[in-house]
């Protein structure tokens, strides 16, 4: 259970894609995510697929592991094809069942809005399983660092990410302590009726909130004594540092997004 | 106003403190003094603290006991500018603690609260530890200088990439003592800070807060409920009910005995069997706090007969 919670399924490693910097990842990703919607033809799917196998290749994450990752959107994506397979009238009829037809334009249309489906989950996974979350904060931190200027509290809100990462952990030994003590009182959490489900989740739910505020509360406090005042005047420990590499990979990005707009047709 | 009109205005406050304590260096100043302070929480009649007054020395262990809800803790937030006092006046160092000089408090005094994971804010050791020099903006070739000495103080040094879901308790507390090193503290505040751990990670503890006050004369302020854990200070102040009901050495508190047991507080095992020992007419020697302190003066005792 608890490694499926954490979010982000970081796999530790030292490929090329591991030590991308994180604002590079972030930026390719995010680019890729924009131009995947300008394919609509097989050359530029081809290209589309070519970056993102050869991305996850140089991860050396083994296959397993992306796979897993894959997985859960696997019925949307089988959905999507039977939707369009049946609703897209365009082209010479393939296949006729019953009162269904299958068209030609129904099939490519299926296959390209799948593998479309399929590249945005495949690429943003690879974010994940390269990237520590604490790492994607200080990317996400640093990229957004001109808003500052706009008064958006971008300091603020990363610490704020940093720090429900680092309790995630701590708030899962106290929900399976809390489990136990209810459990030990006689509440039932595994099996009942619907209503006896809901009433042992509340008595779960509410120590938890408690716990939770009382957390907050000391942890304001203990940052305070040592110190803490906001963002301002502030030096930090975690440095980025922007390689060659990172470079290299935002100009493949860039050189895919404008052969894709090329191509396209 | 200006973020950094304080740090000005504490330079200036520096300069003049040290002018008027140069006449004066030879006489040992008392590195914190409170004087009749009083403490009420918000929207409560009763005082939480009550006309309390102490001093400490540098480089002295201080320990402050009482009952639950004596006003230990509470003393300990005002101490670092957490609370306000409603009367009385805290120095620090020699300088009044107010708006202006409360940073530089908190960054020369370092408290290590009760809960071992309600004070670690870093995602890893090493983060954690560089999370108070990160707030007094200390630039980052020294912090990476800074957190290796402080790692090593307190002997975590294989443990600097860990997260603190994978540290015991008490490592967890060695990691906040050296988040206060880093800062080069000239006194430690510790709030109940070993009551959460088993007899192990508090001995881990203890002892390494030991060895910083024996080595670097760090000042400890020790706030706790074991008796026994005071009985290594060199000074200790009951507090009960709000005020300070005795203060002195050791042996010279726990010869209230009775009293003190009265005010919801247990005597360490040996002080109590040393006193039955003496009614029952054994001439045993004034004062013994340690277990083995007192087997030590039982045996001598036998083999001089
Ligand atoms: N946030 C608060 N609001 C109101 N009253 C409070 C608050 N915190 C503490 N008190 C009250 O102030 C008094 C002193 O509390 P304090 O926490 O200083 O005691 P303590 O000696 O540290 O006790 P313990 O040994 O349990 O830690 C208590 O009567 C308590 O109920
Ligand atoms: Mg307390």
């Amino acid at each position: 259970m608890s490694s499926h919670l954490i979010i982000g399924q970081y796999v530790p490693g030292h490929s090329v894609i591991h030590r991308l910097d994180p604002r590079a990842k972030l930026l390719i990703v995010f680019v890729y995510v924009l131009i995947v919607f300008w394919a609509n033809n097989i050359p530029t799917y081809a290209l589309l697929s070519l970056f993102a196998v050869v991305f996850a290749a140089l991860s050396r994450i083994p296959f397993s592991f992306i796979a897993r990752g894959l997985k859960p959107i696997l019925w949307v994506i089988l959905f999507t094809l039977l939707l369009h397979l049946f609703m897209t009238k365009e082209g010479d009829v393939i296949y006729r069942i019953g009162a269904l037809s299958v068209y030609e334009g129904g099939i490519k249309q299926g296959l390209f809005i799948s593998l479309r489906f399929l590249l945005l989950v495949l690429m943003t996974t690879m974010l994940t399983l390269t990237t520590t979350p604490i790492e994607v904060t200080d990317g996400v931190e640093s990229l957004l660092g001109p808003l500052k200027k706009m008064r958006v509290p971008v300091h603020e809100l990363a610490l704020m990410m940093a720090i429900s990462l680092r309790f995630i952990p701590t708030l899962m030994e106290e929900t399976e302590k809390i489990m136990k003590a209810q459990a030990a009182r006689g509440v039932d959490f595994s099996g009942g009726r619907f209503s006896e489900r809901m009433k042992a989740i509340v008595s779960l739910l509410v120590p938890l909130f408690i716990s939770s505020f009382k957390r907050a509360d000391e942890l304001a406090t203990a940052m305070e004594a040592r110190g803490y005042r906001g963002g301002e005047g502030r030096t930090k420990f975690r440095q980025l540092s922007w390689k060659a590499a990172d470079t290299a990979f935002l100009a493949a990005v860039a050189l895919l997004a404008v052969l894709l707009f090329l191509l396209r047709s | 106003m200006n973020w950094t009109m304080p740090f000005f205005c504490l330079l200036f406050i520096g300069r003049i403190c040290n002018a008027a304590t140069q006449g004066e260096t030879i006489m040992a100043e008392p590195i914190l003094s409170i004087e009749g302070v009083s403490f009420r929480y918000p929207n409560q009649s009763d005082y939480a603290v009550q006309n309390v007054s102490f001093i400490a020395e540098r480089g002295e262990w201080l320990a402050i006991v009482g009952h639950n809800g004596s006003g230990k803790s509470t003393i300990a937030r005002m101490l670092i500018g957490l609370l306000r006092p409603e009367r009385g006046a805290i120095r620090l160092f020699g300088c009044l603690l107010d708006d202006t000089t409360v940073w530089e408090v908190r960054r020369r005094v370092g408290m290590v609260f009760q809960n071992p994971d309600n004070q670690f804010v870093g995602a890893t050791v090493e983060d954690d530890i560089a999370f108070a020099l990160e707030n007094n903006g200390i630039p980052r070739a020294e912090m990476v200088e800074r957190i290796r000495e402080a790692i090593r103080q307190v002997h975590m040094e294989p443990f600097l990439h860990h997260e603190p879901h994978r540290l015991s308790g008490g490592q967890k507390q060695r990691v906040a003592i050296a988040g206060i090193l880093a800062l080069r503290p000239d006194m430690i505040i510790l709030d109940e800070a070993t009551s959460m751990l088993d007899p192990r990670g508090r001995e881990e503890v203890l002892e390494t807060v030991r060895r910083l006050n024996c080595q670097q004369r760090i000042t400890v302020l020790s706030i706790t409920h074991d008796l026994e854990e005071a009985a290594k200070a060199d000074r200790i102040i009951v507090m009960n009910k709000g005020e300070v009901m005795a203060e002195g050495a050791p042996e010279h508190i726990f010869r209230l005995g009775s009293k003190l047991e009265r005010i919801g507080l247990d005597l360490p095992f040996a002080v109590k069997m040393g006193s039955r020992l003496r009614e029952q007419g054994i001439p045993l020697r004034a004062g013994y706090f340690t277990t083995e302190e007192l087997v030590e003066e039982l045996w001598t005792l036998y083999s001089k007969k």
